[in-house]
């Protein structure tokens, strides 16, 4: 084992090489996962309040985003985002900005699904106490099924920022210079020490994970599960 | 008839439709091999787990739990470019020389090519890994009794399993079995970081080829689309199809 190799490199793997200041390696790896990880959340409970609570044709239009969205490769979403915001925009979109907008559309997808199956899990009785109470639909939403929901769907939450942070290594496809790229930048310059290298970004990534998923076990322990 | 002038000059030429038919055949055979070597695999796993001693029982969990927790790409790049420093100058040379493996008369298996190899390793053990939780999970969900009911039957305790335990583990962890298969399927796009022909690869390259982005993405896409249901739709099926054939 080498572990000077790491050490000397470790600025590199950390911050990324390059020279115009732009964020790379490791810290572009955590912004690109923090960012997908909101965008991601916040489609996914708009989608999934949607999925329940929208006009027949909206639901079988969703149902059919989603379902296409779960059946294809992130790489090929990668692509077509690639592909397809410069032509909507008409401006150019940074590498960074479309391995985001895929990541997030995809687990947006996946979690639009877990927040549908989350909500059919409260009880029926429980819409019927809020309207009977004179509830509108949207406060019935925020005050009596989403707080119960939210928790029945938080391992869901937490997989899927998981899936996330792995996911972004992906964008080394499209030559985005996070932590796997720039681990096998190190590799070509060093050639002689790829198990040093790669296995030290695998511990890394294992090591955010891990972390990831500590958080989402406290979490569930401070936020015990109310009997549904 | 032409496309839109904002999707390029023209359709895919059938000679690139070829290469993306090609990827796809790729795709598939890949996904195949790896669906069989992982679930051979994961239930190994899960069966260490759930059966073995205490030492056994967690290292082979934390080996699980080391797979699910690294991304895909990373061990995908640990067994293209770390694994074949293990071995010496002459055992890399052969990996990555073709080799032909002559069966009777004009039939030969070819030896896959080394990104092939180590595509079919890092896949497996990555699905292996998801297989091996949704397996212990259906395993724990059995009653102890089942197992105690038919070993007092006098089944021995393979054919204990085998017979008893087994197919109801089956029967309960089916659906979440089909989605980790899925998964697979889509998880043979990463290859192509390592330079193995499947669909993405070739659809990058027919894009290149030709800059019909929309089009080489669309065939490509649909492609995925046809395999992924396909899959889908065989697992749903209550018996195997080729059952009902007889």
């Amino acid at each position: 084992m080498n572990l000077a190799l790491i050490r000397d490199n470790l600025e590199v793997f950390l911050l990324g090489t390059s020279q115009s200041g732009a964020a790379g390696g490791l810290m572009l790896t955590l912004w690109m996962a923090a960012l997908a990880a909101v965008v991601a959340s916040v489609l996914g409970l708009a989608g999934g309040i949607l999925l329940t609570v929208g006009s027949t044709w909206l639901v079988r239009v969703l149902e059919a985003v989603t379902v296409t969205l779960r059946a294809i490769p992130v790489v090929m979403v990668m692509f077509w985002c690639y592909f397809l915001l410069p032509v909507l925009f008409g401006i150019d979109i940074p590498g960074v900005a479309t391995v985001i907008a895929a990541l997030s559309l995809i687990s947006g997808a996946y979690l639009a699904q877990a927040v549908r199956a989350g909500i059919s899990a409260i009880d029926r009785g429980q819409w019927e106490a809020g309207r009977s109470l004179g509830m509108t639909r949207a406060m019935l939403l925020r005050f009596i099924i989403l707080p119960q929901a939210l928790r029945v769907m938080l391992p869901s939450f937490v997989n899927q920022w998981i899936t996330l942070v792995k996911d972004t290594s992906l964008a080394y496809v499209v030559g985005v210079a996070e932590l796997t790229f720039v681990a096998t930048q190190v590799n070509n310059r060093e050639q002689v020490y790829p198990m040093e290298i790669f296995l030290f970004i695998g511990l890394v990534y294992f090591t955010l994970c891990s972390l990831i998923a500590a958080l989402g076990q406290l979490a569930a322990r401070r936020w015990p599960a109310m009997s549904v | 008839m032409q496309p839109p002038v904002w999707l390029g000059h023209g359709w895919l030429p059938t000679k690139q439709l070829a290469v993306l038919f090609d990827g796809v055949l790729l795709t598939a055979m890949l996904s195949l091999a790896v669906c069989c070597m992982a679930t051979v695999i994961g239930v190994m796993l899960a069966l260490a787990v759930h059966y073995g001693a205490r030492p056994l029982r967690w290292s082979v969990f934390s080996l699980i739990q080391l797979l699910r927790n690294t991304p895909l790409m990373v061990q995908l790049l640990i067994w293209y470019f770390a694994v074949p420093g293990l071995f010496g100058e002459e055992a890399r040379i052969w990996l990555n020389t073709p080799h032909a493996l002559s069966l009777t008369g004009s039939l030969a298996l070819s030896w896959p090519s080394y990104e092939v190899l180590a595509a079919l390793l890092a896949l497996s053990l990555y699905g292996a890994s998801f297989i091996a939780e949704e397996v212990r999970a259906g395993l724990s969900a059995i009653p102890r009794g089942q197992h105690e009911a038919a070993r007092a039957m006098g089944l021995a305790p393979f054919p204990a399993f085998r017979c008893v335990i087994l197919p109801q583990v089956l029967a309960l962890i089916r659906r979440p079995l089909i989605g980790q298969y899925t998964a697979v399927i889509k998880n043979t796009s990463l290859t192509m970081a390592i330079g193995v022909a499947e669909l993405s690869y070739r659809s990058r390259q027919v894009e290149s080829e030709t800059l019909l982005t929309f089009q080489a993405f669309a065939v490509a896409t649909l492609l995925y689309l046809v395999v992924i249901l396909a899959g889908q739709w065989l697992g749903r099926q209550r018996e195997p199809v080729w059952r009902g054939a007889r």
